[in-house]
C-alpha cells in the first residue's frame, strides 16, 4: 500500500502499511530501497531469496538484512518485491537494475535494521509497522 | 525541560532509579541548560533502559552529544562487571569502531592557495566514497583474516604507513581477542572489496587548518601548531562491521531466554560476557574493529600520497596525531570503589579519553593524556582535546564523539538545498565534493548541535580539555 518517512533526528524512521502481510513485507523492501537509492526501474535483473524465522518481526528484520547484503555484494538495486509468505517462511522474487552511481548515489547507506520499537500491528484495513533504519 | 530528572551539578544530571522499571543503577549525563532544551525524552528513556542491564556498574552514562538512537542512546557509556555483566551490540552500534584520525602536514593555509580545488578533487579520486564504493585493493580471504587480527599493523607491514603510526592509534591500531571464526561468510564477502573505502552518511575526509591553539603545552606534545594544515578521516568498519553486528544481534536476541534476561528494548539484546554467545560477539566485534583501523590506515596512506605528490612534501612529514574509536566495547581496568577492577566498557558514540599517566596512553603523550578528536559537522569546527583524570573518575575515561543531530534527515532535505549549501560553503572558503548534492543537505551544519557548545560542556565538566580548534577548508563526502 504505502510507506512514509516520519521524524527521527538520528536515523530514518519509516511507517509501512500493507493490506496483508505479504504486501507489508514488499512495501518494507520498497521503503528501504527508496531510502538507499531513490529512483529505480525494473531492467530485468531478478533475484530470489528465501528466509525462515521464529516470528514475524524477526522474519522482517532477517528479510531486510538479507536485502542489504544482496544489494551490497551484487551491486543491484531492486524496485519490485514479489513476496510469498507462509507463516514465518518467506520467499521473494526481487526485480530491479544494476547499481548505477550516476543515478543511485543520492540516497543514504543503511547500516542495519533496528529492533527498537519494531512491532507488526494488525489494523482494520491491514498491517502497519514502524522501522528504524540505522544510517 | 523534561521532568523526572535531577540537576546535580552545573553540567551534571541524574536519572533516578525508577525512571523506567527495573533500573539497577541511576543514569547520569552531562549537559548545559542550553543543550538540555533540545534533549529528547526518548534519549533519556534509552539511557534509563541501559541501567536495567545485568551487571551494570555505578551508572548508565551519557555524554553531552546524547541523542535518541536505538538500544543505547548515542553518546551512551556503560561499564559491566566481568562476571555478572553482559556484552551488547546495542551498546556498540552497527558501525563497529566508527572512529576518527587526525594527521598534521608541514603546510600552512597559504601553501594551498590556487591548489585547494585540485587537492580536493585528487583526494576524491584517491579515496572511494559513497554507496557502492569499491576499493582498488585486491585482498584474499587469507589477507582479510590477517586484517581482522592485526588491524592497522596489517597495512603498515605492506608499506601503507609507518611504525610510528601504530603507536599513535588507540590500542596501537588493533584490539586483542579477535575471532575471525565469529565473522560470517557474508560479512567477509562484504568486507573483501571495501578495505580503504570511506562509505557514506556522516563519514568524511576533511582538510582543515589549526586556527586556534588553546593549550600550547599539550599542542606541543601532540605536534600541532597554529596555522598548520591538517586532515581528518572519519569512517568505520563498512559492510563487514554492519554484518557482524546484524548476525550477532540476531543470535543474542535468540539467546535471551537461555540466560533469563528480560529487556525493555530488543535492541539491547545481550549475553553474559563469558558465555558462548557473548564471547562470539566479542571476537567478531574485535575482528570488525581491527578491520576499521586498517581501513582508516589505508585511507590515510592514500591521502598522504596525494598531499606528497601535489605539494612536494615527504610522506613522513605528515604525522598521525592519533586515531580514536567511538563505537566499541573494551575490557579495561578502572577504579571501582578504590579497587582497580577489569570491566567491559561500552562506548556508543563516545570517545575514550584516558587521562595523564593512564596505561594505554602513548609514552610521548603520557604527561598530557590521550588525544581526543571531536569532528565537527561539515562547515563547522573540529576540536583536538586531551583526556583527563576527571574522566577516569566520572565516565570510565570517556567523553563525547561529535556534535549530535538536532534536525531529522527528512526535515533537512525539505529545508536545505544541497546545491545552495555547497555554494554557501564555497563562499566561506570550504570546498565540498560528494557524488550528489542531496547527501549534503542531510549532513548540513544546521542539522547538528553547535560542535563548539558540546565541546565547551565536556571542557567545563572536565571530561576532556580543549587543545586546539580546527576549521574546515575542504571536505570529501560519501
Amino acid at each position: 500500500m504505502s510507506f512514509e518517512e516520519l521524524e527521527h533526528t538520528a536515523d530514518v524512521l519509516m511507517r509501512v502499511r500493507g493490506a496483508d502481510l505479504a504486501e507489508l513485507f514488499a512495501e518494507a523492501g520498497r521503503a528501504m530501497f527508496h531510502v538507499m537509492y531513490g529512483p529505480c526501474e525494473d531492467k530485468g535483473v531478478e533475484r530470489r531469496i528465501e528466509i525462515e524465522a521464529e516470528n514475524l518481526e524477526s522474519l522482517l528484520i532477517d528479510y531486510l538484512s538479507e536485502l542489504l547484503f544482496v544489494t551490497e555484494v551484487e551491486n543491484t538495486v531492486f524496485c519490485t518485491f514479489d513476496v510469498d509468505l507462509r507463516g514465518t517462511r518467506l520467499s521473494a522474487v526481487l526485480r530491479g537494475e544494476p547499481f548505477d552511481p550516476a543515478r543511485h548515489s543520492a540516497g543514504a547507506l543503511i547500516k542495519g535494521i533496528s529492533y527498537f520499537g519494531l512491532e507488526i500491528v494488525k489494523e482494520e484495513e491491514g498491517y502497519v509497522v514502524e522501522i528504524i533504519f540505522d544510517i | 525541560m523534561l521532568t523526572g530528572i535531577n540537576k546535580i551539578g552545573d553540567l551534571e544530571w541524574e536519572v533516578p532509579i525508577g525512571y523506567v522499571p527495573d533500573m539497577r543503577v541511576p543514569g547520569r549525563f552531562f549537559l548545559s541548560r542550553r543543550l538540555a532544551e533540545t534533549l529528547e525524552e526518548g534519549a533519556v528513556r534509552q539511557l534509563a533502559n541501559v541501567a536495567t542491564l545485568p551487571g551494570i556498574v555505578k551508572h548508565s552514562l551519557a555524554m553531552p552529544d546524547i541523542h535518541w538512537g536505538y538500544g543505547f542512546p548515542i553518546g551512551g557509556v556503560a561499564a559491566f562487571d566481568m562476571t555478572e555483566g553482559v556484552i551488547s551490540p546495542g551498546g556498540v552500534g552497527f558501525d563497529i569502531n566508527c572512529g576518527v584520525r587526525l594527521i598534521t602536514t608541514p603546510l600552512i593555509e597559504a601553501d594551498l592557495a590556487g591548489k585547494k580545488r585540485e587537492l580536493i578533487e585528487r583526494l576524491f579520486d584517491a579515496v572511494p566514497t559513497g554507496v557502492g564504493a569499491k576499493s582498488a585493493m585486491r585482498i584474499s580471504n587469507k589477507d582479510l583474516t590477517a586484517v581482522m587480527v592485526d588491524g592497522a599493523r596489517w597495512a603498515v607491514e605492506r608499506g601503507l604507513g609507518t611504525e610510528a603510526d601504530l603507536v599513535r592509534c588507540e590500542g596501537e591500531g588493533a584490539m586483542p581477542g579477535a575471532d575471525p571464526g565469529a565473522v560470517s561468510a557474508k560479512a567477509r564477502q562484504r568486507g573483501l572489496p571495501q578495505l580503504g573505502t570511506l562509505g557514506a552518511g556522516n563519514h568524511f575526509l576533511e582538510v582543515q587548518a589549526a586556527r586556534e591553539i588553546v593549550d600550547p603545552e599539550a599542542a606541543k606534545a601532540f605536534g600541532i601548531a597554529e596555522g598548520q594544515v591538517c586532515f581528518m578521516v572519519h569512517c568505520g568498519s563498512r559492510g563487514l562491521g554492519h554484518q557482524v553486528a546484524t548476525d550477532h544481534l540476531r543470535t543474542l536476541e535468540g539467546a535471551l531466554p537461555k540466560y533469563g534476561i528480560r529487556l525493555p528494548d530488543r535492541q539491547l539484546a545481550c549475553a553474559p560476557i563469558d558465555s558462548p554467545e557473548g564471547r562470539a560477539y566479542y571476537g567478531g566485534m574485535v575482528s570488525a574493529a581491527n578491520y576499521a583501523w586498517a581501513n582508516r590506515q589505508v585511507i590515510m596512506h592514500e591521502a598522504r600520497k596525494v598531499f606528497a605528490h601535489l605539494f612536494g612534501i615527504d610522506y613522513d612529514e605528515m604525522r598521525l596525531i592519533y586515531d580514536v574509536a567511538h563505537n566499541v566495547a573494551k575490557f579495561e581496568r578502572h577504579d571501582v570503589d578504590g579497587v582497580s577492577t577489569e570491566v567491559c566498557v561500552h562506548r556508543k558514540g563516545a570517545t575514550r579519553a584516558f587521562g595523564p599517566g593512564t596505561p594505554g596512553v602513548p609514552g610521548e603523550y603520557a604527561a598530557v593524556g590521550q588525544p581526543v578528536i571531536i569532528p565537527g559537522s561539515m562547515g563547522t569546527s573540529s576540536y583536538l582535546l586531551h583526556g583527563t583524570t576527571t574522566a577516569m573518575q566520572k565516565t570510565w575515561g570517556s567523553t563525547c564523539h561529535g556534535a549530535g543531530r538536532v534536525l531529522s534527515r527528512s526535515k533537512a532535505k525539505k529545508e536545505i538545498r544541497g546545491k545552495e549549501l555547497r555554494e554557501r560553503l564555497a563562499g566561506e572558503g570550504i570546498l565540498v565534493r560528494a557524488h550528489s548534492d542531496s547527501v549534503l543537505a542531510e549532513e548540513a551544519p544546521d542539522v547538528y548541535k553547535p560542535s563548539g557548545e558540546v565541546v565547551r560542556v565536556v571542557h567545563e565538566a572536565g571530561l576532556s580539555n580543549v587543545v586546539a580548534r580546527l576549521d574546515p577548508l575542504g571536505v570529501i563526502k560519501g
